[in-house]
């Protein structure tokens, strides 16, 4: 599903070059649950971003469902982030002027995909969630816990082959941290393909692959 | 993609864009309120200026193209107010024999004159008039007849009612025939005529009583010699006319060396007049409205753009999730485009609402079209898309990952 091949990543300070990742080398199929694990400043959140194409390598070759996607333009990555990737992130970002299923809906607005019904099934989603009661409610009024539910259904709402979460327990007390992490594990059962980037080696468990970054390489690649 | 997913996406849009805008309402309510005053001086000024053309050409038309009038009185006297009488009837008679004048009308009007009938009264001006007077004005009757030149020769106390005055005295009821006292003259009244309301000379123009010029000047006042205005039509050119009538009167007044003693104004002047008075107004509105506009695209764009940094997360989710940077740039586009659209209609409407207000402050009656609405519409338009151009742009270049990192 996802090859890397030589990948490098490097940046300018000043005249000074950063290099952030050195060489990775990495394949990860469908319907695996990975756990990126890295301490902060390791590289792996630039990974993560590549990944998810939000960001370029400088060097090497990515290809994501068999398809090289260095060459192509904004558009065509907009459409394939959409098509795709279903994100999730530490600080949830929903938009605060929508309540709990207009956010699970964002992804429909640039979505090409014929979703039946995408109102009813953002419903079922956040009704799976237990958040069937706040769907009418803004982030403002929903716990930590629940708003990155609502995040995880605005992942899923327009059936992505890869779920792709940075530190998604990060703002989170451990306890639902560990509920938010069950939950990526009951997706990757029913087939999701799930990578997780976080720093918390608690999390580890969670995963049925492991990779760890350190000084952007890969150190650590254990399959459970 | 099938249709109907597109315009349900668009609907989904359409329904974000009006909740963002409710989310940053204080942004909203200036913009708009700046968008909706500015608008609002342009709709004036277009209906306006339509209105004192229509006014114009309706007074063109009423007076024809072809009228010169001659009030006594120089310039400076005039500009004064002094009312000094130096036409006369032997000049309103020399005049006739110019060539190329065909009708001449002479007048000699008394103001402030006390009318009664029954229990009714009213003051207005009374207007002593050659019989001409009805047809040189194209001035039709709503009753009776106009005087004939039996009343003119005889100085008859017959009189034909301005619809105004017909109101205020008989509401209504027929007057032909009866007979009312003007000052302590009982007088026949003879005709009615039509209203010409605010079209011509504003709406005191339906405010006077038409009377033979005989009866007027030798019953009503003791006046022998002089009148108030001559009127007179030309089959030559006008500009040639007006220089055969100033040699004749300076000859008649003896003015050798002096200046004019009277004024010649021709409906040529009051075109003038009235193409100063609407390019004054487009001057003064067209700058309000420039500077309302201006305004309020810049409070537009500075509060726009300082939302951008708040919305950073906002952006990149959506880039995250699909969107392109052209869509990132005609979302935001949109929606200062939505607020200057919803303001310029705002202005619009206001500009209907307050029709009567502003009729009343400029005296010129406000013609109201498609024109104006288009006019509107592209006006608000333009502000939307100039002042939302930056922020936008600026919108559609941040990357997502710079977006999420906080």
């Amino acid at each position: 599903m996802i090859t890397l091949k030589g990948i490098k990543k490097s940046y300018f300070i000043g005249e000074r070059e950063l290099t952030i990742l050195k060489g990775i080398n990495l394949e990860i199929r469908e319907g695996e649950f990975v756990i990126l694990m890295g301490v902060s400043g390791s590289g792996k959140t630039t990974l993560m971003n590549i990944i998810g194409l939000l960001d370029k390598q400088t060097e090497g070759e990515f290809y994501f469902m068999d398809t090289f996607v260095d060459g192509l333009d904004d558009e065509a990555l907009a459409s394939f982030r959409n098509r795709h990737i279903g994100f999730v992130f530490q600080q949830f970002f929903l938009l605060p002027y929508l309540n709990a299923i207009e956010n699970v809906l964002i992804p429909m607005v640039y979505s090409e995909k014929q979703i039946k019904h995408p109102r009813d099934k953002a419903k079922q989603l956040l009704e799976k969630f237990g958040l069937l009661e706040r769907i009418h409610n803004r982030p403002s009024q929903l716990s930590g816990g629940e708003q990155q539910r609502v995040a995880i259904a605005r992942a899923l709402i327009n059936d992505p082959d890869l779920i792709l979460a940075d530190e998604p327990t990060g703002a989170l007390d451990s306890r639902t941290g560990n509920e938010i992490m069950e939950l990526f594990g009951m997706l990757n059962e029913d087939g999701k393909t799930v990578i997780v980037v976080t720093h918390d080696p608690k999390l580890a468990s969670f995963g049925k692959r492991l990779i760890r970054i350190e000084d952007g390489t890969i150190s650590e690649d254990i399959t459970a | 993609m099938g249709l109907s997913q597109k315009i349900s996406q668009l609907r989904e849009f359409l329904e974000e864009t009006i909740k963002i805008l409710y989310y940053y309402k204080s942004r909203v309510v200036f913009s708009f309120s700046g968008v909706a005053l500015g608008i609002l001086s342009i709709c004036v000024i277009v209906t306006t200026i339509d209105g004192a053309n229509k006014k114009a050409y309706d007074i063109f038309e009423a007076l024809g193209p072809d009228a010169i009038m001659i009030f006594g009185g120089s310039e400076r006297q005039r500009m004064a107010r002094i009312r000094a009488n130096t036409l006369t009837i032997d000049d309103a008679d020399s005049l006739q024999k110019i060539g190329g004048v065909y009708d001449v009308l002479k007048v000699f009007a008394v103001r402030g004159v006390n009318m009664k009938y029954r229990d009714r009264k009213w003051q207005t001006q009374v207007v002593g008039a050659t019989e001409n007077y009805f047809t040189s004005y194209t001035w039709g009757l709503q009753s009776g007849s106009f005087f004939g030149s039996e009343e003119y020769n005889n100085a008859e106390a017959a009189c034909v009612l301005g619809a105004k005055v017909y109101e205020e005295l008989f509401k209504g009821e027929n007057a032909v025939g009866k007979t009312i006292q003007i000052g302590r003259l009982p007088t026949k009244v003879v005709g009615v005529l039509e209203e010409r309301g605010g079209t011509v000379g504003g709406p005191r123009i339906d405010d006077r009583v038409v009377m033979p010029l005989t009866t007027v000047m030798s019953r009503l006042s003791n006046e022998k010699k002089f009148l108030g205005m001559i009127r007179l039509k030309t089959s030559r050119d006008p500009e040639a006319t007006i220089e055969d009538v100033k040699s004749v009167l300076r000859r008649n007044h003896g003015l050798e060396g002096a200046e004019d003693d009277f004024m010649i104004r021709s409906s040529k002047d009051v075109l003038q007049f009235v193409s100063v008075i609407s390019g004054s107004l487009f001057l003064f509105l067209g700058t309000a409205a420039v500077v309302a506009l201006v305004v309020s695209g810049f409070v537009l764009a500075n509060l726009f753009y300082l939302t951008i940094q708040e919305r950073k997360k906002d952006i990149g989710i959506r880039r995250a999730y699909g969107a392109t940077r052209k869509g990132i740039l005609l979302s935001f586009l949109f929606e200062s485009v939505f607020i200057t659209i919803i303001g310029g209609l705002a202005g619009v409407l206001l500009s209907i609402a307050l029709q009567g207000t502003f009729e009343k402050l400029f005296d010129i009656p406000m013609v109201f079209s498609l024109k104006v609405v288009a006019f509107s519409l592209v006006f608000s338009f333009l502000t939307g898309v100039l002042s939302g151009l930056k922020p936008a742009l600026k919108a559609s270049r941040i990357e997502p990952i710079e977006a999420i990192r906080g």
